[in-house]
């Protein structure tokens, strides 16, 4: 068997031995409701009241009664998207982008069959967001925006501070949405500093070493929103249902551990880069998603012209190598990324796409390890692809002007 | 939750329930003044009754002697009805006097009590009304000549909307159309429902839902939402296209030639209503004091020249 390397980080991530010794005793011993009056189940409230003031500190020392605890981003981007447009029953504009997850894309395609208006804004070459393009956007009927902090394909990160901004100084009405699952816990998220103007947003604990099956909604003070989930008491009648106790509690410890490791940030960018320039070096026709953009610090987001990205998952897979090719939630399906297809890669590259994703346990073994196998890869499927020539290491003549694009848009 | 009581209304709330001499559960024989307040529909219900030592000839100079309560309720409403009759019974107070007791001051006694527990309080505070009322309908007082209204309160009875400040859906109700409150704000300053943790400002059921019911759905909202500013303080208002020709031209005669002399420049990006969207470009775009300088400088200038509504917005 040969060691596994872990490198899809932006789809889940391990359970940090801290987070998971945590929870243990509220699976154990300690698995009272803490709406119970008992002795036993006050304790158990506390420790929720603990783990939701450290979710608080970690966005920047934010209230604990402005983080309301869900089941994971999904649910957050749901109740955000639908429960503003509920509150706010005349304005019918949202603006979006081209590239968000599905889980902000499918509500907003939703409200848009149903009659509201929808923006879905472009994005440039690098996945970069003109800020000139959002300006004009914004309607005097805008109910909010929702644009994604970093995104999940690419890591290329939106200047939402300034965007937030833009929106409240136009109408303090207009409800910011941001979904910021790829970056808390990665960057810092300061919701009382840069990020002041953001009203809502959304994380999960898997995505930073927590457990699956819980994340946040962090909803601003005074901010209309009606739930999503009607029934009991809980997060003061904001999302009903008992609490994910063990759930909280490993989210708890997450974030904690992700204050302590913020500055990690700089050793992982500099494996990434590392890794990216090795590959660039040693991989001819290798486009890199969003290089000229401000990007997470452990994205890799490749794309190989000529060949197709599951087939080097597959390789990848058997030498003990975890990547992914675009969202999950997108290789489901035989359409190639939105993401990747809103940013116009080249059509030869565009089913050509590899992530690798990193974390504070990824180490240079493991970055070694990719670097001498991937590019082996690559030209082992490309000796096997009609559009490439491997005696010359080219594509073969004629190829680029097929598919409608033209072989200056790609660094040889 | 578990609630999170202090110790005194744990200490309290035990020593009722065990009986301790020197506790107040129970009720007077031929009191002079019962009152009650709350129902077993909303859970809690307290009845209080009180004796009093008959002055012989004013009634007003009755003093308390002894206080008693049936407390049909949690633990925090049972300790409030403990701390509502010491106090009274410590005071020494005529009944008029024990009126002053606040429900703050039964927080107090008890050393806090959770947000979510503070009605439990005021239940206290209400029995102790009726019961007073009681007492001067006997002692043949009338309430009203010495300057003191009770407020009726049994009509609020209801679905608790507030609950931070114990606030029922009749009673916001009664007040938003009394007092003609139109927004969330309006309440909270009016009667501070809603002041607290704001959950129910757009719960269903709650504020929002409260003034739309009575109102028309969300007037306010529409009311005042920009940017659909009103024109300018010129006897006839510009138009759009007016507005957009002369922020280009006081941009092109006035602002650019000042910036470019000191390296800079400037882009409209958008003009929506009164708001000029600009991106600053050159040596000021890289320094955000410098920005904001500009930005400011750039936005009197277009108020002076054009409009005071202009808003200068930097993208």
């Amino acid at each position: 068997m040969k060691p596994l390397v872990y490198l899809d980080n932006a789809a889940t991530t391990a359970v940090a031995p801290e987070v998971a010794g945590a929870m243990r005793p509220y699976l154990e011993q300690l698995y009272f409701n803490p709406s119970s009056m008992y002795g036993p189940a006050a304790g158990v409230a506390e420790a929720v009241k603990d783990a939701r003031q450290s979710v608080a500190s970690l966005l920047g020392g934010v209230l604990p009664s402005e983080v309301l605890f869900t089941s994971c981003a999904t649910e957050s981007n749901n109740a955000a998207i639908f429960g503003a447009v509920r509150a706010r029953k005349k304005r019918r504009h949202i603006i979006t982008t081209a590239v968000e997850h599905p889980a902000v894309l499918e509500p907003c395609r939703d409200l848009q069959r149903q009659g509201w208006a929808v923006d879905f804004l472009p994005v440039d070459r690098h996945g970069r967001l003109d800020p000139a393009v959002f300006v004009r956007a914004l309607r005097p009927d805008t109910l909010m925006v929702s644009i994604m902090h970093g995104n999940n394909e690419t890591g290329v990160c939106f200047p939402i501070g300034n965007l937030a901004r833009i929106t409240k100084e136009t109408s303090p009405e207009i409800l910011f949405h941001t979904d910021a699952t790829q970056t808390v816990g990665k960057i810092p998220v300061d919701l009382t500093g840069d990020l002041a103007n953001v009203d809502l947003l959304t994380f999960s604990a898997h995505k930073l070493h927590g457990p699956k099956g819980i994340g946040a909604l962090f909803v601003r003070r005074s901010t209309p929103l009606r739930p999503l989930l009607l029934g009991g008491h809980q997060e003061r009648g904001r999302r009903a249902g008992t609490e994910n106790v063990a759930g909280i509690i490993g989210m708890g410890e997450a974030c904690r551990l992700a204050a302590r490791h913020i500055d990690d940030a700089d050793s992982i960018r500099a494996l990434r880069d590392r890794l990216q320039s090795a590959l660039k070096e040693r991989i001819p026709w290798l486009e890199v998603s969003g290089i000229d953009a401000e990007r997470l610090p452990g994205m890799l987001s490749l794309a190989c012209h000529f060949i197709e990205g599951e087939s080097m998952l597959a390789q990848l897979d058997e030498e003990g190598i975890c990547g992914s090719s675009g969202s999950a939630c997108t290789s489901g399906s035989l359409e190639p990324s939105h993401v990747l297809s809103a940013m116009n890669l080249p059509f030869t590259a565009l089913h050509g796409s590899v992530r690798f994703s990193l974390s504070r346990y990824t180490t240079d073994a493991e970055i070694d390890r990719v670097i001498e196998v991937f590019p082996r890869i690559v030209s082992a499927l490309r000796r096997m692809s009609p559009y490439w020539d491997a005696s010359k290491g080219a594509p073969r003549p004629g190829v680029m002007e097929e598919a409608g694009e033209s072989s200056d848009s790609c660094d040889p | 939750m578990g609630w999170a009581y202090s110790e005194k209304t744990k200490q309290i709330f035990m020593d009722a329930v065990h009986g301790k001499p020197g506790t107040h559960m129970g009720e007077i024989e031929e009191p002079d003044g019962v009152g009650e307040h709350g129902s077993i529909a909303c859970g809690d219900a307290l009845r209080f009754s009180f004796r009093v030592k008959r002055h012989p000839t004013d009634p007003l100079r009755d003093v308390i002697t002894e206080a008693r309560y049936l407390t049909f309720g949690c633990t925090s409403a049972i300790a409030a009805s403990e701390a509502l009759c010491s106090l009274i019974e410590d005071g020494g107070y005529t009944p008029i006097e024990a009126l002053k007791i606040t429900n703050e001051d039964i927080v107090d006694y008890l050393e806090g009590l959770p947000a979510q527990k503070i009605h439990c309080s005021v239940m206290g505070a209400e029995a102790l009304q009726a019961a007073v009322l009681d007492w001067a309908r006997r002692r043949g007082v009338d309430i009203e000549s010495i300057g003191l209204a009770l407020p009726e309160s049994d009509e609020d009875e209801g679905r608790i909307v507030c609950n931070c400040l114990g606030m029922s859906e009749p009673y916001i109700r009664r007040k938003v159309e009394e007092l003609n409150l139109r927004t969330i704000p309006d309440i909270t300053n009016a009667i501070k429902a809603g002041g607290a943790c704001q959950s129910c400002h757009h719960a269903p059921g709650g504020l929002q839902d409260i003034l739309d019911d009575i109102w028309g759905p969300s007037e306010s909202e529409e009311a005042s939402s920009p940017p659909v500013t009103e024109g300018g303080n010129a006897d006839a208002p510009l138009s759009a296209f007016q507005f957009m020709k002369k922020v280009e031209s006081v941009i092109e005669e006035e602002i650019r030639p000042r910036l470019r002399s000191d390296g800079g420049d400037i882009e409209l990006v958008d003009i929506k209503d009164r708001l000029v969207y600009l991106k600053l470009l050159g040596a000021c775009s890289g320094c955000p004091g410098a920005s904001t300088t500009l930005k400011l400088m750039v936005e009197k200038t277009l108020k002076e020249r054009i409009d005071e509504q202009t808003r200068v917005i930097a993208v």
